[in-house]
């Protein structure tokens, strides 16, 4: 079995793929144990929640302290405002995630695996619930659901700890860090549930499954999910998405912690996160925004961090206000003009706040800041005034 | 000539060292009170008080090793780290001794905050009020220049700064003003029934 991909099977309009069918398909869930953390290491396989994280490294940590007592933490909270392939994964092949942290648990030495999935994704936890009713019972009694709060922070690993342990989705700071201390205290692996679903192809065909899914947002005539090999460039996935509706300016690639890149060095890029990784970008969580030319590239920056901003979850001084403070910048520049004085402001409170909270909060929004300046670099040094409205 | 100079040194980054740390400790009670405005977010004053705390280490280094290789001294290595092992003025180049490693306790906690936790920084931070006060008196103690025209006052006015900051703290507490937003934060990310 070799070239298996994520969405293969039943037409995706046709509902969720049922245990018999996925069996029938992909035949059982192989034996794991310690020996796959060696197949998922060799094969390059990084978290696809957006930290881009080698997984065979994470994995081999948590095995080397589990002694039998860690837990799984299935990560579908896909907190990410234009992200919708972790959703449609869960609702169209849940067999694949489950197989993934069954074969996780295995490799690690899990005695628990907790389904983390975001309480407004209504399908994708009936899909997961029902498949999870399916499965033999000493599966099954492994595994309890949780429900994701719907904030940007909820799906931070530790925030997804932190709502088991203690009821309330707040990231904490590190050390220590979930693979360390996590759920009720034991090394605990957070693991996107695209990640669990490319660990549950690799462990039957050996090899990095040659996809990935994307969101297509913004400028193209059918914005959603794609599945695409990682040989697939930006401008071929526009392509597959129906093209764009309009020339694009740039493009922001993965999510509102990724970068802002200009539309004529973006079309040839591979949407591969080896590849991104080499000119020092991320695929993150796979999100690939189109920024017609019509659209105010200031005003939409503005409004992402207005966003980013509403979303640090006061803990922090310097992320509550400085994230504050810079979105209020923007936000200046953006209403009422260009000013010199905002503009220096951001690029050094922007230097400023990296690091500085608990979490990554603060450094991811910056990240997104630095990018839309320096991309965006003429557009902000002239920007007239525009009346406020909603990204 | 040379040996006049390191002296000189001495006594001048031992000066600048005082002004640093005070400056550096009153700008890190600053931030526990969250004192900020519209155009000075707080992220501002913890960025100084890191850079001055940086800063005063260099000058502190400078201080320390001008002392011990000017040949007039005799004062040797052992004192930089062992306090109290000086044949010279004994308790008092102890009192800097011990200052300095309070010192580098506190910054190098802080470089390492990322890998100890914060509980533990918060612990060691505090060493910063024992480590302040023995620097003015190691200062005064065998300063050179302690009661001069020029070193007295800046000590006076070093020590009235903190003091004035510290007893605002006291009176002013420290009022969380993320208390508010941060409850309504957690309210809306509160376990609900799965």
């Amino acid at each position: 079995m070799t070239n298996l991909r994520l969405l293969d099977g039943r037409a995706l309009e046709l509902g969720a793929e049922g245990f018999a069918e996925h069996v029938r398909r992909l035949g059982p869930l192989p034996d794991a144990g310690p020996s796959l953390i060696d197949v998922v290491a060799a094969s390059g396989l990084t978290g696809r929640g957006g930290a881009d994280f080698p997984v065979g490294y994470k994995w081999r940590s948590i095995a080397a302290v589990s002694g039998g007592s860690a837990v799984v933490l299935v990560n579908g909270a896909e907190g990410e405002p234009r992200s919708l392939k972790d959703r449609l994964l869960m609702t169209a092949r849940p067999h694949l995630i489950l197989d993934g942290a069954f074969l996780a648990a295995s490799a690690v030495g899990a005695k628990q695996v907790v389904l983390y999935i975001g309480e407004e994704h209504h399908s994708a936890r009936q899909s997961m619930k029902r498949a999870l009713a399916e499965r033999p019972e000493h599966e099954r009694r492994l595994v309890r659901i949780v429900a994701a709060p719907a904030r940007y922070v909820a799906g931070t690993s530790s925030a997804a700890v932190h709502l088991v342990n203690a009821g309330v989705a707040t990231p904490t700071s590190n050390p220590p860090t979930p693979h360390e201390r996590g759920v009720d205290g034991a090394p605990t692996l957070v693991q996107n549930v695209e990640t669990l679903a490319h660990v549950a192809l690799l462990a039957r065909t050996r090899q990095l499954p040659g996809t990935l899914l994307v969101t297509m947002a913004g400028g193209v005539q059918r914005p959603g999910v794609l599945e695409v090999e990682r040989e697939t460039t930006i401008g071929e996935a526009v392509a597959m998405a129906g093209g764009a509706t309009e020339p694009s300016q740039a493009v922001l690639i993965g999510g509102y912690f990724g970068s802002w890149i200009e539309i004529s060095k973006a079309l040839t890029l591979f949407i591969d996160p080896q590849a991104l990784r080499a000119y020092g970008l991320s695929l993150g969580c796979g999100v690939i925004g189109m920024l017609p030319a019509s659209r105010c590239a200031v005003c939409e920056v503005a409004g992402i961090m207005r966003y980013l901003a509403g979303e640090s979850s006061a803990q922090c001084g310097p992320c509550f206000f400085g994230l504050r403070a810079l979105a209020d910048a923007c936000s200046r520049i953006s209403e009422q003009g260009t000013n010199s004085s905002d503009l220096l402001r951001m690029r050094r409170w922007a230097a400023e706040a990296p690091g500085r909270g608990g979490c990554h909060h603060p450094d991811g929004a910056v990240m997104f800041l630095q990018s839309a300046l320096q991309t965006f670099g003429d557009e902000f040094a002239q920007h007239p005034p525009h009346l406020r409205r909603s990204a | 000539m040379n040996d006049t100079l390191l002296w000189y040194t001495t006594r001048g980054a031992g000066a600048v060292t005082l002004v640093l740390l005070s400056a550096s400790v009153v700008l890190g009670i600053l931030s526990a009170l969250r004192v900020q405005s519209a155009t000075w977010p707080r992220f501002l004053t913890t960025g100084l008080h890191r850079n001055l705390s940086l800063m005063t280490l260099v000058f502190l280094g400078l201080h320390i090793v001008t002392a011990v290789v000017d040949p007039f001294t005799h004062l040797g290595w052992l004192t930089a780290v062992v306090p109290f092992s000086s044949y010279y003025r004994t308790f008092w180049l102890g009192l800097g001794t011990i200052a300095f490693e309070l010192l580098l306790a506190v910054v190098a906690t802080s470089l390492a905050r990322g890998f100890i936790g914060h509980g533990t920084w918060r612990v060691v931070h505090w060493l910063a009020y024992a480590a302040w006060p023995i620097g003015v008196l190691h200062g005064l103690g065998t300063g050179t220049d302690a009661f001069s025209v020029w070193f007295f006052p800046l000590t006076v006015i070093c020590v009235g700064a903190v003091l004035t900051a510290l007893g605002y703290r006291l009176i002013a507490g420290s009022r969380d003003p993320l208390a508010a937003p941060r409850a309504d934060f957690e309210a809306a990310v509160q376990q609900k029934e799965a």
